[in-house]
C-alpha cells in the first residue's frame, strides 16, 4: 500500500487529538454530569501506558503472540482501573478543592514513581520495546493501522458516553452532581455511584495511555505531563462539560488546532518545534478558554443538554 | 403526650443530633403513625435538623429510630430512602439540570410498582407539572419547584413523608393548594406525613397531632384539635 501521501505529522496529529478526544469523554461523565473535578488524567493514563509496559517488556512470555499483547493491555487497563478506585475512594466525598488537589497530587505521584523506580520504569531514560501487534508492512501502515484501532475504541468510548447520557445511570450521575445530599435521599448509594464512574473512567483512560505507548514506542517521564490532563480538561471546558459532543469540538479546536493546522500546515522554523511550540500551545489554550468563558460561561455548546435527548427520554 | 393514631411506624427514642459538635436536636422522642404530624416551633427550634437527621443525612450521636420495627438508626439516607421514607428538603428539593420528567424519573429508582403507574400519579395530583414536562427544573418557580420536589419523592412510593416547611416563601395561592394536596396524600395513599411548619394556623388545619419544639425539645406532642393558642405561644416562646 503506497502511503507517500499520508503526511507523518498529520498522521500523528490525528492520533492525538482522537486520543485527547478519548480523555475528554470520559472525563465528560466525571465533570459534566457528575462534577467531579478529576485532574489527575494523566496519572490514570500513565498508569495503564506503564503497567502495559511492564508487564509486556519485562515478562518472558511462553505464549505466542497476539496473547502477550492483549493480556498486557488488559493488565494495563485492570490496574488504572484498580488505581481510580483507590483515588476514587479517597476523594469520592470530598470538596471540588479537595477533589482537585488529591488528583493532582495523585498524577504527581504517578510521575515521581516513573521517574525513581527505574528497575521497572527505566526512569528518566525511559522504557523501550513497545512494538505493535502486527506487522503489515512499512512504519506508516503499521501506524494508520494502529490509528484505526484507536478510532474504534473512541468510538466505543464515545457509544458508551452517548448511552449513559440517555440512561438511568446518565440522569443519577446528574442528579449527584447537582445536589449530593439530595440524591442520597433517592435510594441509590451516591458513594458507590461515583466510585465505580471513577474507576470505570479511570481504567479507560488507562487503556488510552497504553494505546498511546505502543504509538509512541517509548515511554518517558516527559511524556506524562500536566499538559495531556490540560489539553482533555480545556478542550472539554470550551466545548461545553454538559455535552457529550462538547469534548469531541473542544479538543478538535484546541488540540486539533496545534496539533495538526500549526504543526503540519504553518510554515514554522524546525527549530520552533521543541521549545516555542510547546509553550505557545499552552498559552493559546489558556487564551481561548479565557476568552469562551467569558463569552459562553458553559461552553461552545452551552449547559442545555439537548432537546433530542430529552424527546427522546420521554419517549423511554 | 399523645399517642400515634394507629400503630406506630416511626418510633425515636431519645435522639439527639446536631452540626460540627453543636447539639441541635436535644433528647427528642415521639412516635407517627399513618397520619399528619405537625412540627411546629419558631425559627432555630431545629425542624430542619429533625427532618434531616429522620432522612439519616445528619448523624444521631444518641439515641434511635426504629421505622416498621426495624432499626434505622445507622442506615445510609439511600437505604432510608430503600425502606419508604421520603424526604422533601425546604430548599433545593428538585435537580435543576434535570428537566421535570427526568426528575420524577430518578425519583422512581426504587419501589416496585411500574414507573410509569406513579408518575401517572403524581401528574395527576400535581397537573402543573404535565405541561412543564420538558422544561429544565432549574427554570421552575418556588411553587412549581417544591411540587416538582414532593412529586419526586412521591415516586419513591413512601410509608412516611418527611415534609419541610413546604410552603415556606410561596404566594398564599400556592400555600393554600399545598395544603390541599398534603390533605389528599395523606386520604389517598395512606402515607404518614411529618410536616414541618412555621404557619401553624394552615399546619394545624390539616395535622391530626402536633408536636410543638422548642430550642430541640418538645415543648408538647398534642392532637391537633387539643392545642391551645396558650400553648402554642409558650412553645414558641412569643
Amino acid at each position: 500500500m503506497n502511503l507517500d501521501w499520508l503526511d507523518a505529522f498529520l498522521l500523528f496529529g490525528t492520533f492525538q487529538v482522537v486520543m485527547v478526544i478519548g480523555l475528554a469523554l470520559l472525563l465528560h461523565l466525571q465533570l459534566g454530569l457528575a462534577r467531579i473535578a478529576n485532574f489527575g488524567v494523566v496519572g490514570f493514563w500513565a498508569i495503564g501506558a506503564y503497567a502495559f509496559g511492564v508487564l509486556f517488556t519485562k515478562v518472558d512470555w511462553s505464549i505466542g503472540e497476539p496473547w502477550p499483547f492483549l493480556i498486557s493491555m488488559l493488565f494495563g487497563t485492570v490496574v488504572a482501573g484498580l488505581a481510580g478506585l483507590l483515588v476514587g475512594w479517597l476523594i469520592a466525598d470530598l470538596e471540588i478543592e479537595g477533589v482537585l488537589v488529591g488528583t493532582l497530587g495523585f498524577a504527581t505521584v504517578v510521575a515521581i514513581l516513573v521517574t525513581t523506580e527505574r528497575g521497572l520504569t527505566g526512569g528518566a531514560l525511559g522504557m523501550g520495546g513497545l512494538s505493535f501487534p502486527f506487522d503489515i508492512g512499512k512504519t506508516k501502515a503499521n501506524e494508520l493501522l494502529w490509528f484505526g484501532i484507536l478510532f474504534v475504541v473512541v468510538g466505543a468510548i464515545f457509544y458508551y458516553v452517548w448511552r449513559v447520557h440517555r440512561s438511568p445511570y446518565g440522569r443519577l450521575l446528574i442528579a449527584v452532581g447537582d445536589n449530593e445530599p439530595l440524591a442520597r435521599s433517592l435510594g441509590k448509594p451516591t458513594f458507590q455511584t461515583k466510585l465505580w464512574l471513577f474507576a470505570i473512567g479511570s481504567a479507560g483512560m488507562g487503556l488510552l495511555g497504553a494505546i498511546n505507548g505502543v504509538m509512541v514506542h517509548l515511554l518517558i517521564p516527559e511524556g506524562i505531563g500536566i499538559n495531556v490532563t490540560l489539553a482533555a480538561i480545556v478542550g472539554l471546558v470550551l466545548g461545553g462539560t454538559a455535552r457529550v459532543w462538547g469534548a469531541v469540538l473542544g479538543v478538535i479546536l484546541t488540540v486539533g488546532f496545534f496539533d495538526i493546522v500549526v504543526q503540519s500546515y504553518l510554515p514554522l522554523p524546525r527549530s520552533w518545534y521543541t521549545q516555542a511550540i510547546p509553550v505557545l500551545r499552552e498559552m493559546v489554550f489558556g487564551a481561548a478558554l479565557i476568552i469562551v468563558l467569558l463569552v459562553r460561561p458553559f461552553g461552545i455548546l452551552g449547559d442545555m443538554r439537548r432537546d433530542k435527548l430529552i424527546r427522546s427520554t420521554h419517549r423511554d | 403526650m399523645s399517642d400515634s393514631i394507629g400503630p406506630a411506624i416511626l418510633t425515636v427514642e431519645g435522639i439527639r443530633s446536631g452540626y460540627h459538635g453543636v447539639t441541635v436536636i436535644k433528647g427528642l422522642s415521639f412516635e407517627v403513625g399513618a397520619e399528619v404530624f405537625a412540627v411546629l416551633g419558631a425559627n432555630g427550634a431545629g425542624k430542619t435538623t429533625l427532618l434531616a437527621t429522620l432522612a439519616r443525612l445528619i448523624p444521631l450521636t444518641d439515641g434511635g429510630i426504629r421505622f416498621r420495627g426495624e432499626d434505622v438508626s445507622t442506615l445510609q439516607p439511600y437505604e432510608t430512602a430503600d425502606r419508604g421514607i421520603g424526604y422533601v428538603p425546604q430548599e433545593h428539593g428538585a435537580f435543576p439540570d434535570l428537566t421535570v420528567f427526568e426528575n420524577l424519573s430518578v425519583g422512581g429508582m426504587i419501589g416496585d410498582r411500574p414507573r410509569e403507574e406513579r408518575m401517572d400519579e403524581v401528574l395527576d395530583l400535581f397537573p402543573d407539572l404535565k405541561a412543564l414536562a420538558q422544561q429544565m427544573a432549574g427554570t421552575l418557580s418556588g411553587g412549581e419547584s417544591r411540587m416538582l420536589a414532593c412529586g419526586r419523592a412521591l415516586m419513591q412510593d413512601p410509608m412516611l413523608l418527611l415534609l419541610d416547611e413546604p410552603t415556606a416563601g410561596l404566594s398564599p395561592l400556592y400555600v393554600d393548594m399545598f395544603f390541599e394536596k398534603i390533605s389528599e396524600i395523606h386520604e389517598t395513599k395512606g402515607v404518614g406525613i411529618i410536616l414541618a411548619e412555621q404557619n401553624a394556623t394552615k399546619a394545624l388545619e390539616v395535622a391530626d397531632r402536633v408536636m410543638v419544639l422548642s430550642l430541640g425539645e418538645a415543648f408538647l406532642v398534642e392532637g391537633a384539635d387539643e392545642l391551645t393558642t396558650e400553648q402554642l405561644k409558650e412553645g414558641y416562646r412569643i
